[in-house]
């Protein structure tokens, strides 16, 4: 292993962090990589599933193809 | 998070007609999903997938689709929220000459399909149900997924949502006290199965052993409440507050005050609580242990409805003890839980440790006994009791290491 100066830097403020009792929100959480092809409706050029889901405000069964008519940006996330 | 760089880069659009945003959650519980958002002042609408029902194997995702539902772009990047508007936003795009309709299941449909009783036809009313918001739904949603279960067993999707419905139902008034215990059992089986799950192996990890290396999960939560306070605005309540293996670094509930420094009833002579006023109830993640390995037991106590149990607050807090088997570990072997700021209440009270198995442990059943003492009181008399509780945490002992903790 190379120990690069920005490593022991960084391995330095990870130390701290620790010691502090903190963790840096601030760090983008690392992106987990997928290991299969996304599932059918998830890909370029396919109808994107339009199976309901619960909204998340009241509980109301909520499909994406509500909202057609308009174009869409579906943000997909966790908040851990 | 990507969320906050794509709301910068959107919010014009969003206001302009040009475009709309949907979140989509991919966690037990949706509600710290709305918090987080209300916290970075989004207020884009929220569908909740906590049973993974998109099937989906990690997060976070972010598409582009067209007015007709048509993905074109899949994937993207943060950096796209820059230049999403030349990209897709001004483009123009062919209408196709079909469209799936909303999906709006039949549900007397789909449960007269079941009498073929086959696996894919449970899992379909089961997914159904879970969205229907139905009274009662979570009973019968649990029951379809384990007959599709029953036929299938190996169908990890099948076995994750049925571990998510039971948490869920733990999360409800209808919970019973195995549901924990259930549904981190059928999380396991689910990752087992496919180990390559994020989403999956995250739910499992969110109640597990802190990790060597902290990821924090929800300690973000502590900011946000104290930062919408300061605008002036009400944190949106949450159904369940996270626990300590949710946080990466404990909180100050979770600050050993009270603690007994030595063994408080040595001799057991305070007066048992069989049940009568306290309920206790442990489940362990992972649900199964190998030798040399470590779980983290969560031990809850709820007063007893039927008896109007509630703790007395003006008095010391429940405090814990455990004995463990010989060359067994326990990160925490005593413990108490603070009390609640008001004079009396009736709140359940968790405690979570950590145990770690001998190198040379032999496969099999073993128990890690313990006891709570604590004030409580009941409705029925009016009376107020110093009582113990005596513990059995049951852990099972596998030969083999699993692959679900990691």
């Amino acid at each position: 292993m190379r120990f690069t100066l920005a490593w022991l830097l960084s391995t330095a403020v990870a130390i701290g962090a620790l010691a502090a009792g903190t963790v840096d929100q601030s760090k983008p959480k690392p992106i987990w990589a997928r290991n299969a092809p996304l599932p059918r409706g998830f890909n370029v050029g396919e109808a994107f599933p339009t199976r309901a889901l619960r909204s998340a405000v009241d509980g109301r069964p909520v499909s994406v193809a509500d909202f057609r008519g308009k174009k869409l940006i579906i943000n997909i996330f966790a908040s851990w | 998070m990507d969320v906050p760089v794509w709301h910068a880069g959107l919010e014009q659009l969003e206001k302009d007609g040009k475009v709309a945003v949907v979140a989509i959650v991919e966690e037990q519980h949706p509600d710290r999903a709305r918090l987080f958002l209300q916290w970075k002042q989004i207020d884009w609408p929220t569908l909740a997938d906590p049973l993974d029902l998109l099937n989906l194997e990690t997060v976070p995702l972010t598409l582009a689709i067209d007015e007709y539902g048509i993905v074109r772009f899949s994937e993207l990047p943060m950096s796209a929220a820059k230049t999403i508007e030349q990209t897709f936003v001004n483009q123009t795009y062919p209408k196709p000459a079909a469209l799936p309709p909303a999906d709006t299941p039949d549900l007397s449909a789909l449960r007269a399909a079941t009498t073929r009783n086959t696996a894919d036809a449970w899992r379909a009313y089961g997914d159904a149900l879970s969205v229907s918001g139905t009274a009662g739904t979570w009973d019968a949603v649990i029951g379809a997924y384990q007959h599709a279960a029953q036929l299938e067993p190996g169908a990890g999707a099948t076995q994750f949502r049925l571990g998510s419905a039971f948490r869920t139902r733990y999360d409800s008034p209808a919970r019973r006290p195995t549901d924990f215990q259930d549904a981190e059992r059928h999380w396991a089986q689910a990752l087992a199965i496919d180990p390559n799950r994020y989403i999956w192996r995250r739910r499992v990890q969110q109640y597990g052993p802190h990790l060597p290396t902290p990821e924090p999960f929800f300690d973000w939560i502590r900011d946000a409440r104290a930062q919408i306070a300061s605008r002036g605005e009400t944190p949106l309540a949450l159904a369940a507050e996270p626990g300590d293996s949710e946080y990466a670094t404990p909180g100050a509930g979770f600050v050993a005050a009270n603690v007994p420094a030595t063994e408080p009833d040595p001799r057991g002579r305070i007066r048992r609580d069989r049940g009568e006023f306290v309920s206790v109830e442990t489940a362990a993640v992972p649900s199964t242990v190998s030798p040399g390995d470590t779980v983290r037991v969560h031990m809850t106590f709820r007063p007893n409805v039927r008896t109007k149990a509630h703790w007395n607050n003006e008095v010391d807090p429940l405090v814990y003890w455990l004995r463990p088997p010989r060359a067994w570990k326990v990160d925490r072997r005593s413990g108490a839980v603070p009390n609640a700021p008001t004079a009396v209440s009736q709140e359940a009270r968790t405690v979570e440790f950590e145990v770690t198995a001998p190198e040379t442990q032999a496969p099999g059943a073993i128990a890690i006994p313990g006891y709570a003492l604590y004030y409580v009181c009941e409705d029925v008399n009016g009376v107020c009791m110093y009582r113990r509780r005596d513990v059995n945490v049951p852990l099972e002992v596998t030969a083999t290491p699993k692959e679900t903790k990691r």
